[in-house]
């Protein structure tokens, strides 16, 4: 675990409310996995009070040494601030954190999933897999409100990943949500996806464990929590999930240290959260 | 930081001697290994490790913090891996380190306070207990221990009886006259007072018009308390005979200071540490500048020193 200002290389907009942050930061960039994440101070002052937690989007080990790219939506104050942050700024990063993507067996196929921001910690990890000389067939089924929120489709197409698209609007892709599709889809395939790595809202996260455990698939899950310290000393990232033996219930892990990464059966989902 | 410097930063709460006043508060700080590659616990005053009760306690549903306006409120609901686990567990790690261990506690009943002062004062590695009053006392209806000096004296009494330790006694904000406490808790006989914990507080989605925190209140920390905390350790320093730490909203140097002037022999950082992690580590670097620019060589000399007009 690191502290370390890093100074900003670009920060554009991708859409009206999706920006890249490229950042340099070697030392980061050197240990951080994939689903790992970074706990940003916006600004050296006291609003907004907390750090925000961000995934690394894509690494740069060479282009220039030691950088790599944030994406993130403004959805707040804070990352309203933070869209505002001109290359030349700094921000202060506190990582890598939590626990990241397991990858997966080398002959097996892999389906990605991913709901609006939550495209964010997949290319990295889709770098990643391809890296390490997975051969196996790649699927991401990439949903969100409209055709705006589906960004960087081309990398993943470069990365050789056959890319389904799905829009609430119905602007691109099918339409609908980007679960009911994948549902009917994964029935009609010969063979199943070895791993399903998952991203995206909570109900969205929820169908897909639910989908994964019917079809017997494993399904890893890059979980959000509120959070406070990001380390594991606050204990406000709680989530619900399946008391480890002999221990009480409800059992309440932490999102920044046991995850962001959970494994679909760790968890015990929440009808009423959203 | 020069180490042939003569300043002094050490002070003693009556047992109680600490290297420097820097501690670092409870429940923002884990067991001390979480951060402990950022600060290393040899450098601090002292460490309060996170509020342990005779059970584990699972804590509140999500969500149980929300930022607010120079704050934020939480409402963990105390969960801690008990007594058990902490002593088997937790204790093993902090025992050797260089750094007084202080550890915050807390029960349902006036009879669990004083089994867990009893349990943990055979244990090796603690330098004192901190007693936890902001919680409900399930035999008087859910109504908050710290509330009532009467059972403050009850519970500061168990602890009190059953431990050679030094007892902190960690006052709630929210009482009407906070001295009534502090004299209630002296009367039982705590060593040391530490004050303020949490204020209570609330915040709404007003789209949804639901409460932001599963448990509807929780208890408010950061900058937006300091000066309530402050107020309150001036008031208290006033009527008391035993020493007094300050928290509450302290995120800097200048904060600490203002604590110790007020009349506070320690001060511990709570939230700041999720915002800045070194944050100690630069108060305690800063107390010794403050007091190098001016002349001094003592802490003490600063402690206590209010100027009133
Ligand atoms: C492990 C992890 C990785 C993340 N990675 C990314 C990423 O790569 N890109 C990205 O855009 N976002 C990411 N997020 C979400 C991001 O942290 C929040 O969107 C951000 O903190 C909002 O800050 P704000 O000040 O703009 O919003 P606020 O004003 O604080 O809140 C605005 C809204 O955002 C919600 N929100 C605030 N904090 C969080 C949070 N931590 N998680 C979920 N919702 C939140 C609030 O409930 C509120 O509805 C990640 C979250 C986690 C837990
Ligand atoms: C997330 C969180 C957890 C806390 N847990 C405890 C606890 O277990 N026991 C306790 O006595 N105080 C606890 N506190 C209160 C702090 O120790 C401190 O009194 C309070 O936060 C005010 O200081 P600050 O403004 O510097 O944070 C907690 C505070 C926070 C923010
Ligand atoms: S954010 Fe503090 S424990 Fe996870």
């Amino acid at each position: 675990m690191l502290l370390r200002n890093a100074k900003i290389l670009f920060n554009n907009p991708v859409s009206l409310e999706l920006y890249h942050m490229a950042l340099v930061c070697p030392d980061i960039a050197a240990t951080i996995q994939p689903g790992q994440f970074l706990m940003v101070r916006i600004q050296d002052r006291l609003d907004p009070l907390l750090r925000r937690p961000f995934a690394v989007h894509r690494l740069y080990p060479n282009d220039p040494p030691g950088s790599f790219e944030m994406l993130y939506k403004v959805v707040g104050r804070g990352t309203q601030l933070l869209s505002n942050m001109l290359a030349g700024d700094s921000v202060n990063l506190l990582g890598p954190l939590g626990r990241g993507f397991r990858l997966p067996e080398e002959k097996g196929s892999v389906l990605m999933v991913a709901g609006g921001i939550g495209i964010a910690p997949l290319p990295y990890l889709a770098e990643t897999i391809a890296a390490s000389g997975c051969k196996g067939p790649s699927v991401l089924w990439f949903g969100g409100k409209n055709s705006a929120d589906l960004v960087c489709v081309q990398h993943f197409n470069d990365l050789g990943f056959t890319v389904q698209l799905v829009t609430e609007d119905g602007s691109e892709g099918r339409k609908g949500l980007v679960t009911g599709h994948l549902e009917q889809w994964l029935t009609q395939q010969n063979e199943l996806p070895g791993v399903i790595y998952s991203c995206g809202p909570y109900p969205m996260q929820r169908s897909v464990a639910e989908m994964a455990a019917r079809l017997g698939i494993s399904s890893q899950l890059s979980m959000e929590a509120l959070m406070g310290c990001g380390v594991g000393a606050c204990l406000s990232c709680s989530l619900r999930c399946r008391p480890p033996e002999g221990t009480q219930e409800p059992h309440y892990a932490n999102v920044c240290q046991d995850g962001p990464v959970f494994d679909g059966e760790e968890i015990v989902w929440d009808e009423s959260s959203s | 930081m020069a180490n042939d410097s003569p300043i002094s930063l050490t002070v003693e709460l009556g047992p109680l001697r600490l290297k420097n006043p820097v501690m670092v508060a409870s429940g923002t700080f884990g067991y001390g290994q979480e951060y402990a590659e950022l600060v290393p616990p040899e450098r601090l005053g002292a460490m309060v490790v996170k509020g342990i009760s005779l059970e584990p306690r699972s804590g509140n549903p999500p969500p149980r913090i929300w930022e607010t306006c120079g704050g934020m409120l939480n409402a963990i609901g105390l969960q801690n891996v008990g007594l058990r686990a902490f002593v088997e567990e937790k204790l093993p790690w902090l025992n050797p380190l260089p750094v007084p261990v202080i550890v915050n506690l807390f029960g349902n009943t006036v009879e669990e306070y004083g089994k867990l002062a009893a349990a943990l004062d055979g244990q090796e590695g603690i330098a004192g207990l901190e007693i936890n009053i902001s919680c409900p006392n399930v035999k008087a209806g859910g109504m908050i221990f710290g509330s009532d000096p009467k059972m403050v004296f009850q519970v500061v009494s168990a602890v009190r009886s059953r431990t050679n330790l030094p007892v902190i006694t960690k006052l709630t904000p929210n009482v009407t006259d906070i001295t009534v406490t502090a004299r209630a808790a002296q009367d039982a006989g705590t060593d040391i007072l530490s004050l303020i914990n949490t204020v209570a507080g609330m915040a709404v989605d007003a789209q949804t018009r639901q409460p932001r925190l599963a448990n509807v209140v929780g208890g408010l920390s950061g900058p937006a308390i300091k000066p309530i905390a402050l107020r309150m350790v001036w008031q208290v320093v006033q009527v008391s005979t035993v020493p007094v730490i300050g928290l509450g909203g302290i995120v800097s140097v200048e904060d600490a200071l203002e604590f110790l002037i007020v009349g506070a022999k320690a001060i511990q950082v709570g939230t700041a540490n999720f915002i800045n992690p070194g944050v100690t580590l630069e108060i305690i670097d800063g107390l010794e500048d403050y007091l190098r620019q001016r002349n001094l060589e003592d802490i003490n000399e600063i402690i206590g020193t209010l100027e009133v007009p």
